[in-house]
């Protein structure tokens, strides 16, 4: 026991409090919530700053720093909750910040974000509680879209680099960022590492020696299942809502028929590799928003494995068999296994599909430039049911939207106007301009010194403003 | 004089080399899919910000003019900022090189210090079963790959031994098993090259015109044989290094040190343009002058070669 404590003590980064270090597959790149877009920089900013808004369970929009009103279509306004918030240098959070936040985004030249507020004309803040939004046409989502993290308005001013020293009003405090990120929470002093640690195997080694106390996702399943054996490990796992699926050039020969996509559906058996190569938790996707979600559809049944029909239909569409088809992937190890189980299995129903692992920049560029046949990707953090007009809507091929194949539909155009999810959502399976996958399970794996740690099913860090560690240990 | 002349003109050989590694790079970076304005702003963005990043970065220019651009900037010694991160490239590559080298040296020392002994006994025992030993061994540790090698070591001296930490720069012992990942590699070729090359130095005439004379065996090994013997070493050293200064990517990535290969992997991979041209020029101005450095050397120690054309 002695030696154990000895060797903890020694794995802590500093002397001083207790500290959590968790092993992360990559690092954040931008800490300004203006800027970040990857996911770690995201995760990392949700624990640094508040947002107007959060989300419920069901992926509403619920009150977070604020509670609104709408005085007409085109007016959103938002007051703060009292007492306000405290940014991490001591000012409270006021309207002015709020509106110096949006008003520096509006102006930005080069932020990812600008783009969803270009209708916003106008922010007034009448009383330093409220924040009124004019925008230029009706926009019923528009509060789903008000979750760029707050900043004190001073700072802004002053120019000051959140990008590298952020300051917000979140759980968490920005300690230092050197060759590891440290942040302090706010409630204890808690200080937590973000350590970056590439390699699965190695993040894993790290766990079992204790030079890090926290893990979660980024692992190939047999890690996890080599991590549930271990003593002194606890591997927590929850559901997932990240959408993984196949996307189609539905302008292609042959993948402009419906038939064949249909062909492709029943070539793979989605539920056998669930049970073989996934984490627990993992479950079969009809859509792209899960069933839990306010615009989810239960009521979807999933194509199930069928490679004589599948042939059968390739056959009726005029398909010479094997079909060839050249499926583009990243070069992740576990991309690139499960590609080899979907070439084996698609195989049987005459489907030649021809792996083609890229690098990412040059795989995502083909993605975004409609230059593939088929392409494995997940959608990632999806909240809002406006995923489904960007994606599939007609006139929301790149730059407009999401719409990557090409996929071209007057009635579902139609239908994605009056917003009518169930009806929206049949269609899109029943036409598969994406094949879908599954939500791939959430899971978490930390050292027993850690009472409880629960994976957020969008893969986010939120619970470390919970974490607790046993009090004896 | 003459001999510094030689150099001089050695070191502005330089200059052509890499010239041509920049506008290698640069050609190939403008050629490979993808778009650093794609990257930072999504797909959603407005044609109008995508027109405006464009400008701002300068990447409406001309490809020619963007270079022009570009080797004025470096002529001024400012490699610019990186697209991502907007952190000065500069404060990047100081931040990374030292990294590097600090487990270059490290490795090459551990391959010099473990390489070059074993290849001697090997030497001298040639035949017998110590040399078929240190054979087998070195063979198997050249042709262990470092993704293989590095979480074995990690596996054996930090979890089970605990002696070492898995990964990281937390500390001055955190550099032994990245070191020796690419030590060992490096000191089996090193093994193979001096028992080759001693084997062979003992076989020259004035070796056995030393040991007629009546020289001790150890006075004809470590003044005669060995100082000739090591000469090609210098060559390898010199080699090695300059890979190990090019960033030992594996090694870097696996051991989570932040040096100049990780940098640039990463900024490949982000399509971050000014911060891979940057890499690449470090890399290659490492390359070439400890190539330099290396022939220089020869002509020093070796005074055959310096009349050499």
């Amino acid at each position: 026991m002695g030696g154990l404590v000895v060797l903890l003590a020694a794995c802590q980064p500093d002397s001083g409090p207790r500290a959590l270090v968790f092993a992360v597959a990559q690092a954040p790149v931008n800490l300004d919530p203006r800027y970040a877009t990857d996911a770690a920089s995201e995760r990392v900013n949700r624990l640094l700053y508040q947002r107007l808004v959060e989300f419920d369970q069901a992926s509403r929009v619920v009150p977070g720093l604020a509670t609104w009103d709408m005085p007409d279509s085109r007016h959103y306004r938002f007051h703060l909750h009292q007492p306000a918030a405290s940014f991490h240098h001591g000012k409270p959070v006021t309207a002015t910040d709020v509106k110096a936040t949006y008003d520096s985004l509006l102006q930005l030249k080069n932020s990812p974000h600008t783009a969803e507020f270009r209708h916003v004309t106008q922010i007034v803040t009448p009383d330093p509680q409220t924040i009124e939004f004019a925008l230029s046409e009706p926009d019923p989502h528009f509060p789903a879209r008000l979750i760029i993290g707050i900043l004190p308005a001073d700072q802004i001013a002053a120019h000051h680099d959140f990008a590298h020293v952020p300051i917000g009003s979140g759980p968490f405090k920005f300690e230092r960022w050197h060759s590891r990120l440290q942040l302090v929470r706010r409630s204890d002093g808690l200080p937590v590492y973000f350590d970056e640690v590439k390699d699965p195997n190695v993040r894993v080694l790290k766990l079992k020696r204790g030079e890090a106390d926290l893990l979660q996702g980024d692992l190939p399943p047999e890690l996890v299942k080599y991590l549930q054996k271990q003593t002194g490990i606890t591997v927590q796992t929850g559901i997932g809502v990240n959408y993984s699926y196949l996307g189609l050039n539905t302008q292609a020969v042959f993948l402009r028929d419906v038939r064949v996509r249909r062909a492709i559906a029943h070539a793979i058996d989605t539920q056998a590799i669930i049970d073989k190569v996934m984490v627990g938790h993992s479950r079969q996707a009809n859509a792209i928003l899960p069933p839990e979600h306010y615009a989810g559809n239960a009521g979807l049944q999933a194509y199930g494995y069928q490679p004589a029909l599948a042939r059968q239909l390739l056959e009726s569409a005029g398909v010479k068999l094997p079909l060839t088809l050249v499926y583009k992937t990243s070069t992740d190890a576990q991309r690139v296994r499960l590609a080899t189980i979907l070439q084996a299995q698609m195989q049987a129903a005459g489907i030649d599909l021809q792996i083609k692992s890229l690098d990412w920049g040059t795989f995502f560029a083909d993605v975004q430039t409609g230059n593939f046949q088929m392409y494995g990707l997940t959608w990632v953090g999806i909240k809002t049911p406006e995923i489904y007009s960007k994606v599939f809507g007609s006139n929301n091929r790149p730059p407009a939207g999401f719409n990557r194949g090409g996929y071209r539909d007057v009635v579902l155009d139609d239908l994605l106007q009056k917003e009518e999810w169930p009806a929206i959502t049949r269609r899109i399976h029943a036409q598969l301009p994406y094949i879908p996958l599954w939500y791939e399970g959430q899971f978490a794996a930390y050292r027993a010194t850690i009472a409880a740690y629960q994976p957020a099913p969008d893969g986010n860090w939120d619970d470390l403003a919970q974490v607790v560690f046993h009090p004896a240990r | 004089m003459r001999s510094w002349g030689a150099i001089i003109k050695r070191i502005a050989t330089v200059l052509p080399v890499v010239f041509g590694v920049l506008c290698l790079t640069f050609a190939l970076l403008h050629m490979v899919p993808g778009d650093p304005v794609d990257v930072m702003l999504g797909e959603s963005a407005s044609p109008a910000d995508r027109f405006a990043l464009k400008a701002q970065l300068g990447l409406d220019q001309p490809v020619l003019a963007q270079f022009g651009h570009y080797l004025l900037n470096l002529l001024h010694g400012d490699f610019g900022v990186s697209i991502h991160t907007q952190t000065p490239i500069t404060q990047l590559l100081v931040q990374a090189y030292p990294a590097t080298l600090i487990l270059a040296v490290t490795a090459l020392s551990i391959g010099l210090l473990v390489g070059i002994p074993l290849g001697i006994w090997s030497a001298l025992k040639a035949g017998h079963w110590q040399d078929v030993m240190v054979t087998l061994v070195s063979i198997r540790l050249a042709a262990m790959p470092a993704f293989w090698l590095g979480p074995v070591l990690m596996l054996v001296f930090a979890v089970w031994l605990g002696w070492l930490p898995v990964s990281g720069m937390d500390n001055a012992a955190s550099i032994l098993l990245p070191a020796l990942t690419l030590g060992l590699g490096l000191s089996a070729i090193l093994t193979r090259m001096t028992r080759t090359s001693l084997l062979e130095v003992l076989n020259e005439d004035y070796i056995r015109t030393a040991r007629a004379k009546g020289l001790s065996e150890r006075r004809v090994l470590l003044k005669h044989a060995l100082r000739a013997a090591l000469l090609p070493m210098v060559t390898i050293v010199g080699l090695q290094m300059g890979s190990l200064l090019a960033g030992a990517v594996i090694t870097e990535t696996i051991f989570s040190w932040n040096g100049i290969g990780r940098l640039l992997v990463d900024s490949i991979e982000k399509r971050d343009y000014p911060v891979t041209q940057a890499c690449v020029l470090v890399v290659a101005l490492s390359y070439v002058l400890i190539n330099q450095a290396t022939d220089i050397a020869y002509r020093w120690l070796d005074p055959r070669t310096r009349n050499a054309r």
